[in-house]
């Protein structure tokens, strides 16, 4: 008998029989394997270590420089999770998404294990001895380089790593700290600083009835969104107060809003003296401003304004009718209206609003005076990496210390970074993986993840009194090859200034030592040891502070004619990139919990995408997935089309983040990288690179594709009416406030 | 021809199939002549330790409740290996057993620092989770019942062995069928419940 014999149906029948009896079988206990895997004890543990138990830890998230408190729990000596810690008045015992996916920096495959040294082009791995070796031939104790020859880029950084860079830069007579931020805040910090007298004020969201947004994203991209969010809840209890958010394209604040206005991308500022135009015909506003801004403000009549910035001239009065009612208010600019040729004045014009509705000490106010300026961030610009790239392109630059930015990748073409970059002799990264501008370094020096060392942080917006926030490890090092910056900063100082820092045996005791001495700020009268065990403990050193008053410059808003935006036949479009929660400038786009997770707004995942109004695609004939290709002046990016009605419908979006081509297995060929094609534009009045002001082309490519999203049904909300919304041209105003009516 | 040896192979797997389909699999099938005490045909395999540990020894001739030594167990899901400085804080002291060779080995490991590559004997597949803490808060300390007792509806009676041998089914059906008996609720009432019945009580 040959197998020949039973054809292909009854194989199947029998096949499908014994299959059954096969898997029931399974349902037995045949995984269990007695002796098959070891049970390693352990040898003298902590008490209170118990396997199968979590212990938590406190610590601080270095994810963003929002600076919240968090709480590792460590199970078998290793990190599980993230949760928020309660200590922190910053995070509230809260923690976001973004926060969450910081142990996948900790584990994450690409990490570098050993240090790294280029040889004939190609990354050679070199123990640490010969890394520190090269490192200090060139910056140690023998080092010749001084002043503009020697510098380091860093990203957003506070506390003692801050200070220890300075220290080190000191003893090349250098104070070349060059803070690169791609999405700097810093063009609205300018105009809150000549209006306010402060650069970031505290905002309490929680204190005003009523909030007016121009694109300030607070809950997802601002300067701290897990307290925002909280306080936000607040706000949103009764009496509930009313958001009203005016933006080009919906972030996902602007998805939260009562009322949401798509607005022309840069004339915010139009629209804001329009609403105070509109308030000062009120007789208890008609004393707010000067009088030549009041007399200049005459032009900014209804109708002009409306036909600037394409929102319906009622919305005008009827914003304004709502502030007048619910006061007191907190008028907020963001980074839709400040990146802009005219930001600087369009960010001035919306905090006018605020000190014509005296909210200064209401809602908002300022922070707090810290008692150790030193440990404060060096927030950064875009300017300061112009700055440095003209240094590198002249050959001034030496040796060039990169830590936690990605130029290479965030930089726009016009800025030929990367190139420049060629000429320095001697670049050194540390990072925890490689990046597209680690890749060109000559050494790379792995570092220990945040969840593996110290360290000491200082948010830039501490919401109430000051917080210190302590970051210690929640785990023993992954790889024994890596180092924390701190050692190796302290190692590099020891070699230039011996005596300064023969104290020090690691970094861990300096900060041990620095923080102690501190203890009287704090006016504890415990001993140092136990101020320090309890610093550990809660994570945070908190000291209550008055806020600090603020100013009010009414007069350095500068109120000219209104003018209409030109219109370029070329590049019909404006371009607005959007900023993810959670990828930010990119930095976040090795985590593949974030690369997952969908976009709040479109559901899209782990990919580009370019939103573009129904309207507009309709007239264009484009449908959901297929491949345009958005050209600027400087460059062009082709992604799927997304239709979005929450977008201004002369503008199209794509959000920031992807296409990496260096930076690991979860990043690199996910989506396309925008930054590549804006505009050289600047704010005039800062110099700072003003993201949101590049106008595009649309092409189609005839190519089509998928969109990878979550959402389902390509009609909102399935088809149903989940969430009832009207045009805000049709909302009556009579049934949102009361005083208007009387 | 073909006939007959469609038929033979019906015939054949359809036998396999009452064998295993019955309900428990290991009451009738399972490895014949391995029976265990309570009658599946599940016991287990003689397991080679780095050190032949006596629990006969220390559970049995010297009385030592089970938790002295498996402490996690009353805290936690997992009952644990003993650590080892455990063991040494004894043995430091035990001078009469001080040669004996695997007291030896024990020092050795000791002044390595090293744990004791312990192989895992009770095993259970990774969709089952099995907690200790409830079962030993249960029976020993609500239901007052003796230590040896409790820990050997799971592990039988460790006091007469050296290493441990798995010497229960440690399947699904042998844990329902447990959790089907009538268990008194605590040492001072007569009132009885069983043990939970959901699905998810042991796989989430």
């Amino acid at each position: 008998m040959s197998s020949s014999n039973i054809d292909r149906r009854d194989f199947l029948r029998v096949l499908g029989i014994s299959g059954a009896a096969a898997t029931l079988a399974g349902c037995g206990n045949t995984s269990i394997e007695s002796g098959a895997e070891l049970v390693e004890s352990y040898v003298q543990p902590e008490d209170f270590v118990v396997p199968g138990v979590g212990v938590y830890y406190a610590s601080t998230c270095t994810q963003c420089g929002s600076g919240c408190g968090i709480m590792g729990r460590v199970r078998e000596g290793r990190i599980l999770k993230l949760e928020g810690n309660p200590q922190s008045l910053i995070s509230g015992g809260k923690i976001c998404g973004l926060g969450q996916a910081g142990v996948q920096v900790h584990y994450n495959p690409d990490r570098l294990t050993t240090p790294m040294i280029r040889e004939a082009g190609a990354f050679k791995p070199v123990s640490w001895d010969k890394a520190m070796a090269t490192l200090t031939a060139r910056l140690g104790s023998s080092s010749t380089l001084s002043g503009d020859q020697i510098a380091v880029l860093t990203g957003e950084i506070s506390g003692h790593q801050k200070v220890l860079l300075g220290h080190f830069l000191e003893s090349f007579k250098s104070a070349n700290h060059i803070v690169y931020d791609a999405l700097s805040p810093a063009i609205g910090q300018a105009a809150n600083k000549a209006v306010l007298g402060v650069e970031q004020p505290v905002l309490q969201i929680d204190k005003a009835r009523l909030i007016l947004s121009f694109g300030n994203d607070f809950l997802g991209t601002g300067p701290s969104p897990v307290h925002m969010a909280a306080q936000y809840a607040r706000f949103r209890k009764a009496p509930r107060g009313t958001l009203i958010q005016i933006e080009p394209r919906m972030t996902l604040t602007g998805a939260n809003a009562d009322r949401w206005y798509a607005i022309k991308p840069g004339t915010e500022g139009v629209f804001a003296l329009g609403i105070a135009h509109s308030l000062l015909q009120h007789q208890e506003y008609a004393h707010a401003v000067p009088a030549e801004i009041a007399e200049a403000l005459k032009q900014y009549d209804k109708d002009t304004v409306s036909e600037v910035t394409g929102i319906h001239a009622d919305a005008i009065s009827h914003i304004a009718g709502m502030l007048w009612e619910k006061s007191p208010s907190l008028v907020l600019s963001g980074p839709s209206a400040e990146g802009h040729v005219h930001g600087f004045n369009n960010a001035a014009a919306i905090l006018l609003l605020n000190l014509v509705l005296e909210n200064r000490g209401k809602t908002l106010q300022g922070q707090a005076s810290h008692p150790f300026p030193q440990l404060t961030p060096a927030s950064g610009s875009t300017t300061a990496l112009a700055k440095l790239n003209q240094a590198m392109s002249a050959g001034q630059c030496q040796a060039l210390l990169v830590m936690g930015a990605n130029p290479v990748f965030t930089a726009p073409t016009f800025v030929p970074f990367a190139s420049n970059l060629a000429k320095v002799p001697f670049k050194v990264a540390f990072a925890t993986q490689l990046d597209e501008t680690a890749h060109q370094c000559d050494l790379v020096l792995p570092l220990l993840s945040p969840m593996e060392d110290f360290g000491t942080h200082v948010a830039g917006y501490q919401p109430s009194g000051v917080e210190l926030a302590i970051q210690q490890p929640l785990m023993e090092r992954l790889y024994p090859e890596t180092r924390g910056l701190g050692d190796i900063l302290l190692d590099l100082l020891k070699q230039r200034q011996p005596e300064a820092y023969k104290a020090f045996p690691d970094y861990y005791a300096y900060i041990k030592t620095a923080v102690t001495k501190a203890k009287p700020v704090f006016k504890s009268k415990s001993s140092d040891d136990d101020f320090w065990e309890d610093a550990l403990r809660n994570g945070v050193l908190r000291l209550e502070a008055p806020p600090a008053a603020l100013e009010a410059h009414a007069a350095t808003v500068k109120v000219g004619k209104p003018q209409a935006l030109e219109t370029d036949v070329n590049f019909p479009f404006f371009f607005v990139p959007s900023v993810r929660a959670d990828l930010r400038d990119g930095r976040h786009a090795n985590l593949p919990w974030l690369q997952e997770s969908p976009d709040p707004l479109t559901t899209v995942v782990w990919d580009s995408w370019v939103e573009i109004h129904p309207t507009t695609a309709a007239q264009m004939q484009i449908r959901e997935g297929d491949i345009l290709e958005v050209q600027s002046a400087t460059g062009s990016v082709r992604a799927k089309a997304y239709l979005f009605p929450g977008i201004q419908p002369d503008t199209v979006s794509m959000p920031l983040g992807q296409g990496h081509t260096g930076y690991g297995r979860y990043a690199d060929g996910m989506g396309v990288n925008p930054f590549k094609i804006f505009d050289p534009m600047y704010d005039e009045r800062t110099g700072e690179l003003a993201l949101y002001a590049t106008r595009v082309i649309i092409k189609k490519t005839g190519e089509h594709a998928r969109v990878v999203k979550d959402e389902g049904a390509t009609n909102l909300q399935q088809g149903r009416k989940l969430v009832a919304t009207m045009a805000a041209d049709q909302a009556e105003l009579a049934k949102e406030i009361s005083r208007v009516t009387q | 021809m073909k006939v007959r040896m469609k038929n033979i192979l019906v015939w054949l797997s359809l036998l396999v199939l009452c064998g295993t389909a019955t309900g428990e699999p290991f009451v009738q099938g399972g490895a014949i002549g391995s029976q265990t005490d309570d009658g599946y045909n599940a016991l287990g395999p003689v397991v080679e330790q780095p050190i032949e540990f006596p629990h006969n020894t220390h559970a049995g001739q010297m009385g030592i409740n089970c938790m002295y030594c498996h402490t996690y167990a009353r805290r936690s899901a997992v009952s644990g290996i003993p650590r080892l400085d455990k063991c040494m804080g004894c043995h430091k002291l035990i001078e009469s057993v001080k040669d004996k060779p695997r007291i030896k080995k024990l020092f050795e490991y000791w002044e390595k620092k090293e744990p004791i590559p312990w192989k895992k004997v009770h095993d259970l597949p990774d969709f089952v989770r099995f907690n200790h803490e409830r079962h030993i808060q249960r029976f020993y300390f609500r239901e007052d019942r003796p230590v040896r007792e409790v820990c050997g509806y799971c592990h039988g009676d460790v006091a007469s062995m050296t290493t441990a041998r798995r010497v229960k089914a440690l399947s699904m059906g042998w844990c329902v069928s447990c959790h089907q008996k009538d268990h008194l609720e605590n040492a001072a009432t007569t009132k009885t419940s069983n043990g939970p019945n959901d699905c998810w009580q042991c796989h989430k």
